[in-house]
């Protein structure tokens, strides 16, 4: 083999190997939330009272700036059950006596996994935070922390 | 006699306020679309929530920013990041608006009426005045609203500086929103 043809392979698999990782980051599928391992484990209540008394110090410890924020597990009381335009399970865990609660929501995976799921059980949910807990003057009205991509964890 | 008309007039008078007080929507969907010859990019958001008040036409939406999905991972951690959303620092972005043509509805009669909604945008920290047409849909007492219109995203200050981002992503993007109230 010749110098020549010797440059030209490396340089061939120096191309594709860069395509090749080019191609991989284009696709690079989305993070597994379920087989991430969990940041923090909190009740409702705890989530929703850091985040009311300070919004700006939540958002710094569990918003990450890609979009990949904490991964959390939650643990409440079911006060509503519903469903959203994607058809995915929507699960509220407010206690009766706080102002806002956390809004978790299912996937097509984990939407079954709440059949059983009835108003005052005690579950616990994992899933990624999506944002937290605030009142909002123009909606006159507390908001929930969002919880994304969840799944209910057996305790 | 007397008692049954005043517990009619009641329940009347009762039935309408509840219909003039504000209504609160968290069944939304926000839908971005930005086509370029090079591709179509769909980015989608259920976890809006909104308010509605018949009785002054008042709009308000509250959208977590980070609920927007994408096809592509890569593409969700671009919109997020600080180049473009800064999602980290701007979590929220807001609607606060006005039917303008509230004559234009009749709230306890079934139909699709359309109105005008004029009022604030706020997306990555910036605020902008809006102009867009709504169609608000009555059917058995409940509301419903959708709406789509176009949205320059330099006016908000969203610009990547250049690389494959700035080519594929559209200038003026199309942004669909639905909710039940």
């Amino acid at each position: 083999m010749t110098t020549k043809k010797k440059i030209l392979l490396a340089l061939t698999i120096g191309v594709l190997i860069a395509a090749g990782i080019a191609l991989y980051m284009f696709n690079k599928p989305a993070r597994d939330v379920q087989a991430t391992e969990t940041d923090f484990s909190y009740r409702a209540s705890a989530i929703v009272n850091e985040y009311l008394t300070d919004a700006k110090a939540a958002n710094a410890k569990y918003l990450d700036e890609e979009g990949n924020s904490k991964v959390l597990e939650i643990t409440g009381i079911v006060s509503d059950i519903s469903e959203d335009f994607n058809n995915h399970k929507v699960i509220l865990l407010k206690n009766a006596t706080d102002k806002a609660g956390v809004s978790a929501t299912f996937t097509v995976e984990t939407n079954a996994h709440t059949n059983t799921v009835k108003l005052g059980d005690e579950i616990t949910i994992k899933g990624v935070i999506r944002s937290g807990a605030a009142f909002d003057s123009d909606l006159e009205m507390y908001e929930n922390v969002i919880i994304d991509k969840c799944d209910i964890v057996s305790k | 006699m007397k008692k049954v008309i005043l517990t009619m007039i009641a329940l009347v008078t009762i039935s309408l306020t509840v219909s003039a007080q504000k209504q609160v929507s968290t069944k939304t969907h926000f839908k971005f679309f930005s086509t370029t010859p090079a591709e179509n990019i769909e980015a989608n958001n259920y976890a809006s929530v909104g308010t509605i008040t018949p009785a002054s036409g008042d709009i308000v939406f509250s959208v977590p920013m980070q609920s927007f999905e994408f096809e592509k991972s890569l593409m969700q951690e671009h919109f997020n990041s600080k180049k473009f959303l800064n999602t980290k620092a701007n979590p929220k972005a807001k609607l606060i608006g006005k039917i303008a043509n509230l004559d234009a509805v009749n709230f306890t009669k079934d139909g699709t009426y359309n109105v005008d909604v004029t009022g604030d945008l706020t997306i990555n920290g910036v605020t902008k005045p809006i102009k867009e047409k709504a169609t608000v849909v009555i059917k058995e007492g409940k509301i419903s609203l959708a709406s789509k219109f176009n949205l320059t995203l330099a006016d908000y200050e969203i610009a990547f500086k250049g690389g494959k981002p700035s080519t594929n992503i559209a200038k003026t993007v199309e942004v669909t929103v639905e909710a039940n109230y």
